[in-house]
């Protein structure tokens, strides 16, 4: 498989502290990689990192084959870098549809062809409902799924999802695991930090493992499970 | 849509059936401001980039036009592409490292800009500094003479007409922008800066173009401003005070509305006018017939102020009535009684 996303040795630091120390990871097209780690692991810094909203200390980011390092967000995505944030950032004052319009526009360019594109994707996360409301009216599982339906309006190659999971209620992630399997299917690559280890078991090929900002593991689900060091961390000293 | 065409329909009718010059006065400032409240609300409505410093686009409209007619002999027709690039290339200058500011600190450092350019400009000396520009007065002959200058002295209705026609291209601009994908644009950007750029939006790039058209129209009003007045001075042009009012109006009206800052103009000009008419009348008093007037003539005397401060004060009762009873403008008010 062609190699979609290469890091090499990426570093960065916020004061004290080292979020990412020599960080190489790849991801092959067409691929589903998990990220997971502790809390603090620099998982989102990676995100970040990659999506251009912050800038690394040192390393290389390539994209497709080309060198992308410190270009800006929305280049990164009209270059076909799509992302959700785990913090979530809905446009509050904007109906779910505006809100998924804004990433179809950039795509299509006309606001009819975008607002029929914008539908689809709202159908695909199950928002359809919800199409007039307001971003602020939505709870935090809706919110979510407004998310990825944005990111995936923009038609991105690689989609970066930052927790999608996170504050779903159970039922509801059979679905969003449904979905990400479809977006694979359909051609998307996808890098996912999820806590959430069922999740990574049924989807990613393949897990990167972080902890303190550095890789720890890397390899099929079931070997990075099993790893000493992250049994370690995941349940204690003594079951390693 | 009725209401539209009633209001049309009133406005070019109004200056044939109010032909006391006063009365047209007011109408002509109102749609003035509500050229300026709108266009200063396709940045900081739409867009959300607050910007206390538009007088500095004002003045820039208004100082070239009075410049080049005063010291060269050019009609504003000829001068007016000057004007638009300037007031361009001050929208550049202030805007590339301001729009890197969020939030607060946007806002301030429009004020600072404002504030700065006031004094420079009042201690311009090739602009008249403190003392402005005054237009010499033109004589016109005929009609196409007093067109080619600007300068109409005999009837204000060429006046009122420009300025009717220069709200209307604002309004139907900012109308049109709210289904382009430009307005999509301008207000993801105003809700949320790092998802719009996640999607793909070049955030500073739409700043700048909502500046850059909320300058078109405020540089054109200014240049409006020049010829309606025929003189132009710091205070009236550049001072923060006007860069506060221009905000005012949106924000008092319905900011991120395209009623709104139309609402505003025509709620508080023409109150704030008779306000300041009706007090600075009694500023003529001598101590002598203030004396005789009582309690109640001193009252109105401290209350002008100077003359022309009643209007500042009404400003101030307004935003705190606003801001206790209806924190999103005029405009929610009279959508709850519709």
């Amino acid at each position: 498989m062609e190699k979609l996303l290469v890091t090499t040795g990426i570093d960065k630091h916020f004061g004290g502290i080292q979020a990412c120390k020599g960080v190489d990871i790849t991801v092959a097209e067409g691929e589903i990689v998990g990220l997971i780690g502790p809390n603090g692991a620099g998982k989102t810094t990676l995100f970040n990192l990659i999506t251009g909203f912050e800038k690394p200390d040192a390393g290389r980011i390539e994209f497709a084959g080309f060198d992308i390092t410190g270009m800006r967000p929305d280049q990164l995505n009209r270059l076909g870098i799509g992302r959700t944030f785990q913090m979530l950032k809905p446009f509050p004052r904007m109906t779910v549809e505006e809100n998924v319009m804004v990433g179809a526009l950039i795509r299509h360019g006309k606001v009819g062809l975008a607002r029929e594109r914008a539908r689809h994707c709202i159908d695909l996360v199950g928002l359809e409902h919800k199409r007039e409301a307001l971003g602020r009216e939505l709870s935090t599982g809706q919110r979510k799924r407004l998310e990825m339906a944005r990111a995936m309006a923009t038609e991105p190659r690689l989609l970066l999802l930052d927790e999608i999971t996170g504050g779903v209620d159970q039922p509801s992630i059979g679905g969003l695991i449904q979905l990400v399997g479809r977006l694979r299917d359909e051609g998307t690559t996808l890098l996912v930090i999820e806590h959430n280890m069922r999740v990574i078991m049924e989807l990613a090929e393949k897990v990167v493992f972080l902890h303190l900002g550095a890789k720890m593991a890397e390899g099929k689900p079931n070997t990075v499970a099993n790893h000493p060091d992250v049994m370690k961390l995941y349940l204690g000293s003594h079951h390693a | 849509m009725w209401v539209v065409v009633a209001g049309l329909a009133t406005l070019i009718v109004y200056p044939l059936v109010f032909d006391m010059p006063f009365h047209q006065h007011i109408v002509i400032v109102s749609l003035l401001y509500g050229t300026l409240g709108t266009a200063w609300n396709i940045l900081g409505g739409y867009t959300g980039q607050v910007s206390i410093g538009h007088g500095v686009y004002y003045g820039v409209g208004a100082y070239t036009a009075a410049y080049f007619f005063t010291v060269h002999d050019l009609s504003p027709w000829l001068t007016w592409p000057i004007a638009m690039a300037l007031a361009a290339l001050t929208a550049f200058a202030i805007g590339m490292p301001t729009f890197r500011l969020r939030g607060h600190y946007f806002v301030l450092a429009s004020v600072f800009i404002a504030e700065s350019a006031y004094i420079i400009v009042s201690n311009w000396e090739a602009v008249g500094a403190g003392i402005g520009l005054e237009y010499p007065i033109h004589k016109s002959e005929n009609f196409s003479q007093a067109l080619w200058v600007a300068q109409f002295h005999q009837s204000k209705l060429p006046y009122y007409y420009a300025i009717l026609a220069l709200f209307l291209a604002s309004l139907f601009v900012s109308w049109r922008i709210q289904f382009m994908p430009l307005g999509y644009y301008l207000k993801a950007v105003r809700e949320e800066q790092d998802a719009a750029q996640s999607l793909g939006v070049d955030v500073r790039r739409y700043k700048m173009v909502a500046l850059l058209i909320s300058v078109f129209f405020t540089c054109l009003c200014g240049i409006f401003y020049a010829q309606y007045v025929l003189y132009v001075e710091p205070f009236s042009t550049v001072s923060l005070i006007i860069s506060v009012e221009i905000a005012f109006i949106a924000v008092l009206g319905g900011i991120g509305t395209l009623w709104g800052p139309v609402l505003g103009a025509f709620v508080i000009i023409p109150t704030t006018e008779f306000l300041r008419v009706y007090f600075s009348g009694h500023m003529a008093l001598d101590q002598s017939a203030l004396a005789d007037g009582g309690v109640w003539a001193y009252i109105e005397y401290y209350l002008a102020g100077g003359g022309g401060n009643v209007d500042l004060m009404f400003y101030g009762l307004l935003i705190m009535l606003i801001a206790r009873f209806q924190p999103n403008g005029v405009l929610g008010f009279f959508r709850k009684i519709v």
